[in-house]
């Protein structure tokens, strides 16, 4: 009876041996990407606020910003962009090479690496989440982005842990193409593929467990109009210097404000550790309150984003009323563009808008975007003088009442449109309004509804002039394309142009196609430094200010460190980390 | 229950009075303010109300106020000359009530996000709102009696097409109309007309809830003793609906009419949100309102609140018209 | 019988013609779905066309339409563009959660505004009409939002109460009780905002119509030579007062989902109301009717109980033939 019973034991115990040696061996298998931040302590929960709930889960549809957001934490990439550095980063993909003419990559996979359901990942997973982006039927934004050289990019697994993906043209910004492009689980995902419905998977409200991604988070609850809360994905594949798996957060809820004055209530209330996004103005509240309060207030300097004032410069229609063509041929002028642009007063904006949390622009890439911005630009100072003059040149004049006339004697007014639901831009369009109203010109201010004003600037064309800002995720010229390509939908003052309308636009059109295929950085920059040169000089959008970007947190966030890149705070979140706080956190 | 009798019609006396004061200051505001409220004092952005005093630094006491600025006193002068204004289409001046010598500033109300005198936005923005406010409420009311009596005293098939179309426009969201029309005005008008326009119609719109209550108590009136009789001796409907019935409604349509005026001239607040408020720089006491509702500015600059302080007076007036005008329409026979 | 099955029939109609007009003016008012894509330069015009054709956007309004009447039978309600999916699962929670904030406050401002506008009228120019007159002037003074705000930064100021929405963080691990307790905290500010906010509106009614009341009797009483009967005078009296306020509190009913709009927005309250605004900015058109619909049956159950309740109170109300 001993005896079976000691060969029954050391059975089991050779099996469970070779067992755990497997596992150690699969376990072993797993090529950790190791972080070079701080070792901190995991455990505690953080607390975001979000302005507004997500609209889906699915990264294949997802266009809006707190969908994305939220995504960019339950999903990773194949080559990620360091927010810090700028520079690409292996992420799923351990190492890849570039062929001699930029158009083939060869990625190798990390090994070992599963999705947060604990099923591996590997090249089919690529292949088939590449397949899916780049599907019409589809219609994914992000097909977009993998079209190089007019022609979608294809992707071919070569072996299970290596792809290969070819280009039909090189490609400037290279592996950055891979950059929050979420890898999607084939397993979960195929069949729903191929029956047509991957559109309407992973809605919001979808139960936690028909999830499975990559990133450091995995979703776990979704309370309707209030919060999603996601919690650590134990199959993330980093790990800190000292072996402890990331990330070290128990627990990541986003709490939904709608409103952006209850947002900054609520972290001033400390019901919430992070706030991005602040208003100069709240920012200024929440810096009084600070000696109460247990939060930090950063102010990560001057961001992405870029206000502008721009001109109506479409061609007049035929059946345009005379007053029409009229003001067109005002705005078409450059001395008048460059008169406007010298009678603003920037310090003001940036002072009274801002509360001084702002740069002044003169060209349309702010000092926030440090590898591209051109700092040879001039930067004329204000001076109502010197704009009275450019008018003068233009053939404009000043009637006995001070007002401004154009060759034929009329009395040059326009009106400026802005959108409602962003008080910063119709403080800006008010103060343009009084600085334009020291050169004789009369200026309304009419502020519509966002997607009304969108309406006349895209489609019908019906308006004067119109404050708007535009911001890039990355900084990269190559996300700006639609911007200065005359046939571009976001080449807002006289957008999808058959032909270019001017000979600089045309020029910049070169440029832009030019720097796309570019890959010596040092040349690619003096192609965009020229661009910048052109805008600047003909002012087809006069900027205005950078915002700098503003953000709050709980004290005691260990390895918080806020970039101007999206997301402020939270791009390293796989590495924020409570000091001092016992490991379950005090919410 | 008991209740003091009222001298009768002093209360209306002293609010029509009153209203009549404030309306003529909204009219002579070019006179009474001491800026254009357009101008922007970009250094004075958000700064609390100029201190007036009457004793100087050495103690002295001057008959005169005045006003320190950068160590020096300036003395309130009265009939200065400032910027222009014009009352009405005719009448252009450009003296005013008071004000002070430059460079110093005379801000008895504080300044705004750009440093423009609120006393002066105050005063010219009066107009516009003391207008919107009592014409949309008229035309809610006016529409909400004629077709609440209509649907009360006839009732039947009337009175249930009127409450269905009642339940209609009440439900309908009519911002999108609103859009519509915005998108469909010219963006050259002036802001006070394209604000205007936009009340219209939402006052048009707002025609169903006055109805509700006054069909009620019309259906309630029309089979009065008196109004039987009086229709048994052959008097016609109309005579019957102007003499008997519609001064029983008259009491809900003055209460509805003092609610519905104040909060028009408060929907502008609102309606500014979606772009269809008075635009800048043109004042008007709801936009006004709509900058406290900015937390900065609520938790900072308390002097913001002060137009607040006009606003409820005539709320109070509007009020107590009212409440005059319904005793003595309720004190008639029948 | 027969007249509640004729409004019920009504109300059907009211319904439709509620819906459809909806779809018209939203096909009238400017802008369509994915217009703030076009400010977003890594999206092509080209995709976002495609995404409308999809989605059906650019279909005309009666197709619009009768694929919405479709989705109701299929017991949908809708398909929201924005959220990719049927339009019932996101309607009713916020439904739920607005009736849980307005039934309340609805029922406090008549508790509250019946005694103080009955004592008002009865004790005219006293000092309890004086500062109930000037407290409900000052509280119509004060725009909802900036009413809120204010109640906000309150809860900030003295961390009594949460700054907005509507459960804790821990609501999951709360025992039953706690978890009550919990939607009572958070409940506290929005409800005294919607109270405070709907107030003035009830007080000047019921002091008007009951004023009126007193006055009448008191005339009456006047011109009378012999003493009423007190009973038959306080069943008139009583009636006629109650008539607008029976109206009023009709439209309370129907207002329970559209009055707390601004209030949900600024204190995080889950309700219709942000739901409905982001809905309409997005023109997400399915969502906007839906929730108008719901707002809508509210709106005609509500007058419906107060024509009901006419009746009752006064049969000289009932509905004769002209």
């Amino acid at each position: 009876m001993t005896r079976r019973l000691a060969a029954l034991t050391l059975a089991l115990s050779v099996v469970f041996a070779a067992g755990t040696d497997v596992a150690s061996q699969q376990a072993a298998a797993t090529e950790w990407l190791v972080s070079r931040a701080d070792v901190g302590r995991p455990g505690g929960q953080l607390v975001v606020i979000e302005r507004a709930e997500p609209r889906t889960l699915n990264p294949v549809v997802a266009v809006d910003a707190p969908s994305k957001e939220i995504l960019a934490r339950t999903t990773a990439d194949l080559i990620h962009v360091d927010r810090e550095t700028q520079q690409p980063q292996p992420a799923l993909a351990r190492s890849w090479t570039v062929s001699p003419d930029g158009r083939r990559f060869t990625l190798s996979l990390r090994h070992g690496v599963r999705f947060s359901d604990g099923q591996p990942f590997d090249a089919d997973d690529v292949v088939f989440s590449f397949t899916v982006y780049l599907d019409e039927k589809v219609g994914s934004p992000q097909r977009d982005l993998l079209i190089v050289g007019d022609k979608p990019i294809t992707v071919r697994k070569i072996d299970q842990y290596t792809v290969q993906v070819d280009l039909a043209e090189p490609y400037a910004i290279g592996e950055r193409l891979f950059d929050s492009v979420a890898m999607l689980p084939r397993h979960l995902l195929e069949t729903p593929y191929t029956e047509g419905r991957l559109a309407r998977m992973w809605a919001v409200g979808t139960a936690a467990d028909a999830f499975a991604g990559l990133g450091p988070f995995r979703l776990r609850e979704y309370v309707p109009g209030q919060r999603l809360t996601l919690e650590r994905n134990p199959f993330y594949w980093k790990t800190d210097r000292a072996g402890t798996h990331l990330p070290y957060l128990d627990r990541l809820v986003f709490v939904f404000v709608p409103s952006e004055d209850a947002q900054a209530l609520r972290f001033q209330a400390g019901d919430a550790d992070v706030t991005t996004r602040l208003s100069a103005a709240n920012f200024e509240v929440l810096m009084r309150d600070r000696g109460r309060r247990n939060y930090d207030l950063l102010d990560a300097g001057p961001g992405l984003d870029y206000t502008f004032l721009f001109f109506n410069q479409n061609t007049v229609a035929p059946n345009d009323a005379p007053q029409v063509a009229r003001r067109r041929g005002w705005f078409r002028q450059l001395a008048f563009r460059q008169a406007v642009s010298l009678a603003i007063d920037r310090d003001a904006i940036v002072r009274l808008v801002y509360r001084g949390r702002a740069t002044p622009l003169w060209g349309h890439v702010p000092p926030g975007n440090k590898l591209w911005v051109n700092r040879s630009l001039p930067r004329p100072s204000r001076s109502p003088d010197r704009a009275r003059e450019r008018l003068r040149s233009a053939g404009f004049s000043w009637n006995a009442a001070g007002a401004l006339v154009d060759k034929d004697g009329q009395a040059v007014d326009f009106t400026i449109v802005t959108n409602t639901g962003n008080t910063e831009r119709i403080q800006i369009a008010t103060i343009v309004q009084d600085d334009l109203k020291q050169v004789g010109i009369r200026v309304g201010v009419v502020t519509l509804e966002l997607r009304t004003l969108l309406q006349r600037l895209l489609t019908t064309h019906d308006y004067d002039a119109c404050v708007l800002a535009l911001g890039a995720s990355d900084g990269d010229p190559s996300t700006e394309m639609n911007v200065w390509l005359s046939s571009g939908g976001t080449h807002l003052w006289n957008p999808e142009q058959a032909s270019p309308a001017t000979p600089w636009e045309a020029e910049i059109d070169t440029l832009m196609r030019r720097q796309l295929t570019e890959r010596d950085v040092q040349a690619r920059k003096r192609l965009y430094d020229r661009v910048q040169e052109l805008v600047a000089e003909n002012l087809p959008v006069i900027s205005l200010v950078s915002p700098s970007v503003l953000a709050g947190t709980t004290k005691g966030l260990g390895n918080l460190r806020p970039t101007i890149f999206d997301h402020h705070a939270l791009w390293n979140v796989d590495e924020l980390f409570w000091r001092g706080r016992p490991a379950g956190g005090t919410r | 229950m008991t209740s003091r009798p009222q001298p009768a019609g002093r209360n209306y006396q002293v609010a029509l009075v009153a209203l009549g004061v404030v309306y003529l200051a909204a009219i002579f505001a070019g006179f009474l303010a001491p800026y254009d409220p357009s101008t922007q004092s970009r250094d004075l952005a958000f700064v609390p109300p100029t201190g007036l005093h009457w004793v100087d630094m050495s103690g002295t006491i001057h008959l005169r106020p005045f006003v320190y600025e950068d160590g020096r006193s300036y003395p309130l002068r009265f009939f200065v000359r400032g910027a222009p204004y014009r009352v009405g289409r005719f009448f252009q001046s450009d003296r005013h009530l008071f004000g002070v010598d430059e460079p110093a500033m005379l801000l008895l109300l504080g300044s705004d996000g750009f440093g423009r005198d609120q006393l002066s936005r105050l005063l010219y923005g009066a107009l516009i709102s003391l207008f919107a406010g009592p014409l949309g409420a008229a035309l809610s009311v006016a529409l909400g009696l004629v077709l609440g009596g209509l649907a009360g005293f006839f009732g039947g098939w009337v009175d249930t097409v009127v409450m269905r179309a009642a339940e209609l426009f009440l439900a309908v969201p009519w911002f999108y109309l609103l859009f519509a029309v915005r998108m469909a005005l010219p963006l050259r008008i002036e802001p006070q007309e394209a604000f205007l326009m936009i009340l219209t119609i939402v006052a048009v719109v707002g025609w169903a809830r006055p109805a509700r209550l006054i069909r009620g108590m019309v259906l309630s009136g029309r089979t009065r003793d008196y109004v039987v009789a009086a229709r048994a001796l052959g008097a016609s409907d109309l005579h019957v609906l102007r003499r008997h019935v519609l001064p029983q409604a008259s009491g809900i349509a003055l209460t509805q009419a003092a609610l519905l005026a104040p909060q028009y001239i408060l929907a502008e607040a609102t309606l500014s949100f979606f772009g269809l408020g008075v635009g800048e720089p043109v004042p008007s006491w709801g936009n006004m309102l709509a900058v406290l509702q900015r937390y900065d500015v609520l938790s900072s600059y308390w002097w913001m609140f002060l137009p607040g302080g006009a606003l409820l007076a005539v709320f109070l007036l509007y009020y107590l018209l009212a409440d005059a005008l319904h005793e003595r329409v309720a004190a008639l026979p029948g | 019988m027969r007249y509640v099955w004729r409004r019920l029939g009504h109300a059907f109609l009211v319904l439709f013609g509620v819906s459809f007009l909806t779809f018209v003016l939203a096909a009238a008012a400017p802008g369509r779905f994915g217009d703030e894509l076009r400010l977003d330069p890594r999206i092509s015009p080209e995709t976002i066309e495609a995404m409308r054709v999809r989605y059906g956007v650019n279909d005309s309004v009666p197709g619009q339409y009768l694929r919405w009447l479709q989705s109701i039978a299929r017991g949908e309600f809708g398909f929201s563009i924005a959220y990719n999916g049927p339009v019932g699962p996101l309607l009713w929670p916020r439904v739920r959660n607005t009736l849980l904030l307005t039934v309340p406050a609805t029922l406090l401002s008549w508790l509250i505004a019946l005694p103080l506008g009955t004592w008002s009228a009865a004790r005219r120019g006293a000092w309890l009409d004086r500062l109930s007159a000037g407290a409900t002037t000052t509280l119509l003074g004060i725009p909802e939002l900036l009413l809120g705000l204010g109640l906000l930064l309150f809860a900030v100021r003295t961390g009594y109460f949460p700054t907005g929405g509507m459960t804790s963080l821990d609501f999951d691990e709360l025992g039953r009780w706690q978890k009550v307790r919990d939607v009572l905290v958070h409940l506290v500010l929005p409800v005294t905002a919607l109270t405070l906010a709907g107030l003035p509106i009830l007080v000047r009614h019921v002091r008007a119509s009951v004023g009126e009341v007193v006055r009448a009797r008191f005339i009456q009483a006047a011109r009378a030579s012999g003493v009423p009967e007190p009973r038959l005078l306080v069943r008139h009296a009583l009636r006629t007062a109650a008539n607008p306020l029976i109206s009023l509190f009709g439209l309370s009913v129907a207002g329970l989902l559209s009055a707390s709009l601004v209030i949900e927005t600024i204190m995080s309250w889950p309700g219709l109301g942000p739901l409905l605004l982001d809905a309409v900015a997005a023109r997400d058109l399915h969502v906007v009717v839906a929730a108008v619909s719901c707002s809508t049956v509210l709106l005609v159950a509500g007058n419906l109980l107060a024509d009901g309740l006419l009746y009752l109170a006064d049969p000289r109300v009932r509905p004769e033939r002209a």
